[in-house]
């Protein structure tokens, strides 16, 4: 029951790269992906800036290599990130090992739901939207790919959905369910989510400003990332190589309010607390916090709160990467899974765009720089909507 | 004003589906937050769609929402301010 | 790990708020689909909360209200809950809004309420549950999954745990997918194993359990596991997985005195269960559900509560029964669900 997990493959698409040689690339030179609204059709297309992907859906259906008409945005980036974290792993799904798949997602097939939905009621060309509307669709577009999948099954917990999807990967492993687990998550732009968070006033019409005192909101993103994970057992039955290892995690609630987090962040206090336990790791023992900071007024002040109530005078250098990557809601622990590892591998910690000035009251300084020097753990936290709080710590092998 | 000020009990009530409220029940001077009719953050912002789509003004930022949504006859006061109800 | 049933609450097509409902009287779909008998929701949820609420959601906090308090308890150390759509009402009103008003005027309830764990979300916030919360949304894994979580969560240390699964639909919905042609009229007269058509009828509900690792006074009944098969190749595939499932609890096929089968009328998509169903017969006594709750993503929750009535009862009401056969008690339930032919499940429930 206490086997250990390990990371052995990553796979990443989003505003800043196609892939994650290409979002190292973005990160280590401070390069924002986030920028004027180019493929999502909105009459906001030009008062907001967004993450976007920087491919058509047709470039990415050339990608994928899969014309299948029924396919959509969701699909196609979930599987080109799926696909390159298992060619990364090297991990072949008929060796006889238990190979589960376990996605997230929020937007699922919306954003070509949107497109016709009207129309359906009167043409039957896209009909067939009704089959990939649900989250459950991009799911198994991964697991036919790879085959021979053991488990399948996806999670939808707003914002912390794929940091849920890895911990669910971790536990099925430990609990002798699974050897081995493509887990992650996925959400392109759709103008329905868009929308969304737009009546809820929380996007900012200028680069987001994580921890930033004039801080206005976040900036939406799209992107998909699956991590391929094994434990202990299978890895050395298949001489696999680990890229670091999953130490602790935790989920809880705020059971504060629907959409806003408490004020002293005590959902978030829970999750980290409890994930540090788990890992054995004392606060000083990490070496960088990737913040969920999306630059929302209430988010950042709540998560600071409770970061401070937890590490006190030992904070850990810390950074949100949503100023690149813009927000990615059930992707976003996936891609800033990748981002932790690629931060161990390569003894960086990636700066926090767009900062001038420290919450008052709160005084914590992000960096704002690239900084080179040894990254051996690292603390992801990811806040959703109703008060879902998901905490994850990576050690470096 | 007073007539404003139904007007807007019928629009909040339909706006926020307060179905076991009638619009006598309102008092235009009790706080519309925190305690007297308790409503929350959502609501603000649904007031301020209701603001857009009945009377044409676009508040910017939530956070002005405090002071305009205080009562009933503020958010009146404030629709008259601004040229419009 | 066993997880006990310490409550349950259930809404669907059939009067099963009613506790004292035993498949006596049945409701019959409107033609192609089934709409659910819902209850007065102001006898379990307080109005200023109730008036944001869109169907699924009032549907899942009442039956989850309900087992709470069959189960006699005020907290859990977990809340899952499993959707296939979500909350669709508020996602569809949202939709078209956008549409309708080309993304003007639009209101924040609604897709605030869009959400897929607004539903968990909700519950933890009546209870102050700063616990475990996870929403599963795969499609007919979606509640499966909840119980294999909390099964999971059992091992790891909890004592109790809330699962559910919820669905609505719409009538817009209803429309689309009836110019889709996935259902058809519901014919009495032909058994759905026997169905040599496709189409299903459309339905909806919520159903919640409190589940227990150790059993007291208040279980029911117990899940003693639960295993999923994605897109399985064969017939033969399911039977030999379904043996060795049985197999990890030391029985057999001959040791389950009813089994309560996914038929859904749909000849496509009950194809294996067809295949399977003379083996099921001879070994032990089929039954089937579908017929009564309808078809959508989580009816499995209507089936996990039905067998937990069957146990409670001791008896295999004629209104599920396939054949004359009927078992002298009810020891173990075997539920074999499936979903579009694509995700089946087997879950064993039993006497405690």
């Amino acid at each position: 029951m206490s086997q250990r997990i390990y990371i052995t493959g990553l796979g990443m698409i989003s505003a800043i790269g196609n892939n994650v040689p290409e979002s190292l690339v973005s990160l280590s030179n401070s390069k924002t992906g986030i920028g004027k609204i180019n493929y999502l059709t909105t009459r906001y297309k030009d008062d907001f800036l967004a993450g976007e992907i920087k491919l058509a859906n047709k470039e990415l259906a050339d990608l994928v290599n899969d014309h299948d008409p029924k396919l959509n945005r969701n699909s196609y980036i979930a599987m080109l990130a799926a696909k390159e974290a298992v060619k990364h792993a090297g991990i072949d799904t008929a060796d006889g090992l238990r190979t589960g798949v376990i996605s997230s997602t929020t937007v699922a097939g919306m954003g070509k739901t949107e497109l016709y939905y009207k129309e359906l009621f009167e043409k039957d060309e896209h009909l067939d939207v009704l089959d990939t509307h649900d989250c459950g669709d991009s799911t198994e577009r991964i697991a036919d790919f790879l085959g021979n999948v053991d488990y399948v099954t996806t999670i939808s917990t707003a914002c912390s959905s794929a940091a849920n999807a890895i911990m669910l990967g971790c536990r099925m492993i430990k609990n002798g369910l699974l050897d081995r687990a493509v887990v992650g998550g996925v959400d392109a732009l759709s103008k329905f989510t868009f929308n969304g968070f737009n009546t809820l006033m929380i996007l900012d019409k200028e680069w987001c400003k994580p921890f930033d005192e004039n801080r206005k909101g976040l900036n939406l993103g799209e992107g998909a990332a699956f991590l391929v994970i094994e434990g202990e057992e299978a890895l050395k039955q298949r001489n696999g190589k680990a890229l670091a290892e999953i130490v602790g995690y935790a989920n809880t609630n705020d059971a504060y309010h629907q959409t806003a987090s408490s004020p002293e962040g005590y959902g978030a206090k829970l999750a980290i607390e409890q994930a540090l336990t788990m890992s054995g790791l004392k606060p000083e023992d990490i070496d960088y916090i990737n913040m969920h900071g999306t630059g929302t007024p209430n988010n950042d002040l709540s998560e600071g709160t409770a970061t401070k109530a937890v590490f006190g005078d030992a904070l850990p250098k810390f950074s949100s990467t949503k100023a690149f990557t813009g927000h990615t809601l059930a992707a976003s622990a996936s891609i800033e899974a990748v981002i932790s590892v690629l931060s161990m591998q390569h003894s960086m910690i990636f700066p926090n765009l767009n900062f001038t000035t420290p919450i008052e009251g709160l005084g914590m300084v992000p960096e704002t720089t690239l900084v080179h020097m040894p990254v051996n753990t690292v603390l992801s936290n990811s806040f959703g909507f109703g008060g879902n709080c998901s905490s994850l710590i990576f050690k470096k092998v | 004003m007073d007539a404003l000020i139904e007007k807007l009990k019928g629009q909040i009530i339909e706006q926020l589906n307060l179905v076991e409220l009638k619009p006598e029940e309102i008092n235009p001077d009790s706080p519309l937050f925190g305690e007297g009719l308790g409503l929350d953050s959502i609501d603000a912002l649904e007031l301020i769609v209701l603001l857009e789509k009945h009377y044409g003004i676009k508040i910017e930022d939530p956070k002005d929402g405090k002071t305009i949504f205080q009562s009933l006859r503020t958010m009146a006061e404030y629709i008259k301010s601004q040229g419009k109800g | 790990m066993k997880a006990y049933i310490n409550g349950t609450g259930c809404i669907s097509s059939q009067d099963t708020i009613n506790d004292q409902w035993f498949f006596d009287v049945i409701a019959e779909p409107a033609g192609d689909y089934f709409n659910a008998i819902e209850p007065s929701y102001k006898e379990y949820i307080a109005p200023n909360l109730l008036r944001r609420m869109g169907r699924a959601i009032k549907m899942g906090v009442a039956t989850a209200n309900l087992a709470i308090n069959q189960a006699g308890i005020k907290n859990v150390d977990a809340i899952i809950t499993g959707t296939g759509l979500g909350c669709f009402e508020d996602s569809e009103r949202f939709l078209l809004a956008m549409l309708n008003n080309d993304e003007q005027f639009l209101t924040p309830t609604s897709f605030i309420q869009s959400t897929h764990n607004t539903v968990g979300s909700q519950i933890a916030l009546i209870m102050k549950c700063h616990d475990y919360n996870f929403t599963y949304v795969h499609r007919g894994f979606s509640f499966e999954s909840t119980v294999q979580d909390s099964l999971m969560l059992f091992s790891e240390g909890k004592e109790t745990v809330l699962v559910g699964g919820i669905e609505e639909h719409t009538p817009n919905y209803v429309i689309l997918n009836r110019r889709a042609h996935k259902f058809k009229t519901y014919d009495p007269t032909v058994p759905f194993w026997k169905s040599t058509t496709k189409g299903i009828q459309m339905s909806e509900g919520a159903a919640f359990f409190v589940l227990n690792k150790h059993k007291t006074g208040k279980s029911l009944a117990s899940i003693d596991g639960i295993q999923t098969l994605y897109k399985p190749k064969s017939a033969e595939s399911i039977l030999q997985k379904l043996g060795a499932f049985l197999k990890l609890h030391h029985l057999s096929l001959s040791d389950i005195d009813v089994c309560l089968m996914g038929f859904t009328s749909d000849v496509e998509f009950d194809n294996y269960l067809a295949t399977l169903l003379p083996e099921i017969e001879k070994e032990s006594v089929a039954a089937h559900f579908k017929h009564l709750s309808g078809e959508y993503h989580t009816s499995s929750a209507f089936a996990l509560w039905t067998a937990t009535k069957l146990i409670e009862k001791q008896r295999l009401p004629d209104a599920l029964a396939i054949s004359d056969k009927r078992p002298d008690s009810i020891k173990h339930v075997l539920i074999i669900n499936q979903y579009l032919g694509i995700n089946y499940s087997f879950t064993l429930v039993s006497q405690c």
